[in-house]
C-alpha cells in the first residue's frame, strides 16, 4: 500500500506523504521556480559584470512602489492561507470572504504596477536605460506575467467557491491556487531586494 | 474564567504570526537599504532575510514540512539559491565575471 499513490478526492497523497493541491499544480510550480531560477542567473551574471550600475540603478528606482507590491503579495498570500484554513475547518462562508479579501488584495499588484511604470517614464526610465533596467523590466513583467495567472486562477476558484463548489473534504483545487499564489509570492520575495534594497 | 479551547481560539495562528514577520522584514530590508547601502556586510543580511521570508511562506502557508520529499526539496532549493548566489556576487563578483565572460 505504501508503494502505491493513494489518491483521496480533493487533496493529493502520495503514500502518506501529502500533495498541497494535486500533482498538476506542482509541475507547473516547479517549471515555474525553474524558469525563475534561469532568469536569477541572468541577473546575477549581470550584476557581475556591471556593479556600478547595479549599484546606481536601485537609487533611481521607487522603493515605495517595491515596499507596496510586497507588502500587497504577502497580505493577499496570508488571506489565501486563512482560506484554505477556513475551508478545512468546514466553514464555506469565512473561506469565500478570505479569498475575495485575498483577490482584491491581489489586484493591486498590477495596479501599483502600472503606477509604478507610470512614475518610472516620467522619470525617463525604460528598458534602453541601461542594463540594470533591462534586467528589472525582465524579471518584474515575467513576474507579473504569473502573478496574473494567478489572479485569473482566483476568478475562478472565487467561482466555484460561490457555487459551493469545496467542502472540508473536497478542496484540492482552492489549494491548488493558494500553492500556486504563494510560490508566485516567494519569487516577488526573492526579486523585491534585487532592485529595491541592495543598492 | 476562559476554558482552555478558548484560550487557544484566541492565540493567533502560525499564518497571522508568519504574515506579522514577513511585512516586518520587508520594513526591515527598506531599512537596511537605506541606512547602510554601502555597508560590505549588507548582501549577507540581505540574503539571511530572503532565505527567512521564503521559509516562513514555504513552511507557514504552503505547509512544506508536511508535503511530499520532492516538493519541500524543489522549495528549499529554490529559496537557497538566490541567496547563495548573491553572496556569491557581492564577494567574488569579480571571478564569477571572468567565468562567465564570452
Amino acid at each position: 500500500m505504501a508503494a502505491e499513490a493513494v489518491l483521496q478526492p480533493g487533496i493529493g497523497v502520495l503514500g502518506n506523504r501529502r500533495i498541497p493541491g494535486n500533482k498538476g499544480i506542482w509541475v507547473g510550480i516547479t517549471c515555474e521556480l525553474a524558469e525563475f531560477t534561469v532568469m536569477f542567473v541572468i541577473y546575477f551574471v549581470a550584476r557581475a559584470h556591471y556593479p556600478e550600475a547595479f549599484h546606481a540603478g536601485a537609487e533611481r528606482l521607487s522603493r515605495t512602489a517595491g515596499a507596496v507590491i510586497t507588502l500587497l503579495m504577502v497580505t493577499s498570500s496570508y488571506f489565501i492561507a486563512c482560506s484554505v484554513a477556513a475551508i478545512r475547518a468546514g466553514d464555506r462562508r469565512r473561506s469565500l470572504l478570505w479569498l475575495a479579501a485575498g483577490f482584491l488584495t491581489a489586484l493591486g499588484y498590477p495596479l501599483a504596477k502600472v503606477l509604478e511604470v507610470t512614475w518610472n517614464l516620467a522619470h525617463g526610465i525604460d528598458g534602453g536605460s541601461g542594463i540594470f533596467f533591462t534586467v528589472y523590466y525582465y524579471l518584474t513583467f515575467n513576474h507579473l506575467v504569473h502573478a496574473s495567472w494567478g489572479i485569473l486562477g482566483m476568478v475562478w476558484v472565487l467561482a466555484r467557491s460561490i457555487a459551493g463548489g469545496y467542502s472540508a473534504e473536497d478542496h484540492g483545487g482552492l489549494e491548488a491556487l493558494a500553492s500556486y499564489w504563494h510560490a508566485t509570492d516567494i519569487i516577488w520575495l526573492v526579486i523585491f531586494p534585487f532592485f529595491y534594497v541592495l543598492a | 474564567m476562559s476554558s482552555p479551547e478558548k484560550v487557544s481560539r484566541r492565540r493567533p495562528s502560525a499564518s497571522t504570526l508568519a504574515w506579522l514577520a514577513l511585512v516586518a522584514l520587508t520594513f526591515a530590508s527598506l531599512g537596511l537599504g537605506e541606512w547602510f547601502h554601502s555597508a560590505s556586510w549588507l548582501p549577507l543580511l540581505v540574503a539571511a532575510v530572503v532565505w527567512i521570508k521564503g521559509s516562513l511562506v514555504a513552511r507557514c502557508f504552503i505547509e512544506s514540512h508536511r508535503a511530499h520529499p520532492f516538493i519541500a526539496r524543489v522549495l528549499r532549493a529554490f529559496i537557497a539559491f538566490a541567496p547563495l548566489a548573491l553572496v556569491a556576487t557581492a564577494y567574488f563578483g569579480e571571478r564569477l565575471a571572468r567565468w562567465t565572460a564570452l
